[in-house]
């Protein structure tokens, strides 16, 4: 068990080393980024939310992989979306960068997966979790933003509401496939 | 495989990793306290007077058993003559010297409700795990656990630091009594929570029968001089505070429930709050900026202002 709990360490602060004069305060960052992003996926294993999960990647606790499903009575329902989340070292004073690994057909969603999302960016609050987030993200995409998209075609396709949910279907790629 | 270290580093009985995990912030922490654990004891050691008469007449009783708990304190002959005030001697001394934590352990256990007031405040130097030791045994005696859980959450950072060898295992073994192994296992996020300290209010293993805060401030404030050592009591009566920092979930302490920094009432513990001063300062709450003073007591508190600003300015001249 320790030695688990020991190889974990090193590999979560593998970024400190490289700045030696700030080697303590960043360790300890680390140790309570490390200790947040832990409580929040106990949090988040427990919590039962439906329709939102995530989990760290193999090795690195910084980085997870997460999965939404589109909410029942949007064009989305029935779809599931792969997300990536990477943790900065200053979490959660700082946003995680949150992006879609699936391809997604959404106003506020580019190609490569980029999310338009206020609260990951200015209006990031360090109360936000990645519960919160996952929940914002599953909420964006039945109600997105058209005024200022990242995908004008999804964004102009939208007021079509049946068209949408064609565009959808036939662009949606399950996760597993 | 991440779920293993997360249980590792949570719970004390990951003998380094845990404790080099936490131990710059609660040296620090363990700064803030002592500020507050000396105001109060001076507190304590001037109410003496009042103490001794009350022991004088409640301890006759438990004395033998005590004095044979005690005795890497043993003393001579002359004791069992006039065991009531040589037994108070005994204890005005330890006031004054504090330091034998094993005797004090014993005697609280033993002890009338007078007396646990004597015991705690001269254990402020004992042992950290006489706080996780004694509660969890002690669950009937409601007199103590008054002060005691109190004392118990300030000492529990206090002693870390300096008790560097046995305590980790020592606290570990007490937390293992109180929580049957098959909970360990199977509850880990409740595990990670149990912390080597007092019982929370909504701790998960908490024993139905202690004292909830709620129940004690109904009751007669028989010794008001309490309050004046900086025990933010009356915070707590109105609106609970979580128990943990929503922005770190490290435990929040005395001083930091009593950290009231916005309006919007969002709670945070010192850290983490001087860490968002430090970037765009604005309330993770409301998002609001924070202002230069933090709110003033009398909204949460009932005439109590003094008493709650006394350890937040400790606090701040200290970290600063």
């Amino acid at each position: 068990m320790a030695s688990v709990n020991q190889d974990n360490v090193p590999g979560a602060t593998g970024t400190a080393p490289s700045k030696k004069s700030q080697a303590p305060a960043k360790t300890a960052d680390s140790q309570s980024v490390l200790k947040r992003l832990q409580s929040e996926l106990m949090a988040l294993m427990m919590g039962g939310d439906s329709g939102i999960s995530a989990f760290p990647e193999e090795d690195n606790i910084f980085c997870w992989k997460g999965t939404i499903n589109g909410s029942k009575e949007t064009v989305f329902e029935g779809t599931q979306y792969r997300l990536s989340l990477s943790f900065p070292n200053d979490y959660p004073f700082k946003p995680p960068k949150v992006k879609f690994e699936s391809f997604c057909f959404h106003p506020n969603v580019d190609v490569r997966g980029h999310i338009c999302l206020d609260i990951l960016q200015d209006k990031w609050s360090s109360a936000y979790d990645v519960r919160t987030i996952l929940l914002s993200i599953q909420s964006l995409l039945g109600e997105p933003n058209t005024s200022s998209p990242l995908n004008p075609q999804a964004a102009q396709l939208w007021s079509n509401q049946e068209e949408y949910r064609k565009m959808v279907e036939k662009l949606y790629k399950p996760p597993n496939a | 495989m991440v779920s293993d270290s997360i249980t590792n580093v949570s719970i004390p009985s990951a003998p380094k990793s845990a404790r080099d995990l936490g131990k710059k912030k609660r040296a620090r922490s363990a700064k803030l306290k002592q500020c507050k654990l000396d105001v109060r004891r001076e507190q304590w050691l001037s109410s003496g007077a009042v103490v001794k008469k009350e022991c004088k007449e409640e301890q006759n009783g438990g004395v033998q058993g005590r004095r044979e708990r005690n005795s890497p304190r043993e003393m001579g002959p002359r004791e069992g003559e006039n065991v009531g005030s040589i037994h108070h001697h005994h204890h005005h001394d330890s006031d004054l010297d504090s330091n034998s934590p094993s005797s004090f352990t014993s005697s609280v256990l033993g002890g009338h409700d007078s007396e646990t007031f004597t015991g705690s405040s001269s254990s402020s130097s004992s042992s950290g795990d006489c706080c996780s030791g004694n509660i969890t045994e002690e669950d009937e005696d409601d007199g103590c656990l008054d002060d005691w859980e109190a004392v118990a959450d300030a000492l529990a950072a206090d002693e870390k630091p300096k008790n560097q060898n046995p305590e980790p295992q020592r606290e570990h073994e007490a937390i293992a009594k109180s929580v049957p192994a098959s909970q360990i296992e199977n509850s880990k996020p409740q595990c990670a929570r149990a912390m080597p300290k007092a019982w929370r209010p909504d701790d998960a293993f908490r024993p139905q029968s202690l004292p909830n805060l709620a129940k004690q401030l109904s009751l007669p404030n028989s010794s008001g001089k309490r309050f004046g050592g900086g025990v933010a009591w009356g915070c707590n009566s109105v609106v609970s505070p979580p128990s943990s920092c929503p922005i770190c979930y490290e435990d929040l302490d005395l001083t930091d429930t009593s950290f009231l920094p916005c309006l919007c009432g969002f709670r945070l513990c010192l850290f983490c709050h001087k860490r968002i001063l430090e970037g765009d300062g604005r309330c993770p709450g409301c998002r609001k900026p924070y202002e230069n003073e933090p709110v003033e007591a009398e909204t949460s508190v009932h005439g109590g202002s003094l008493t709650f600003r006394l350890p937040r300015s400790c606090s701040m001249i200290t970290r600063s």
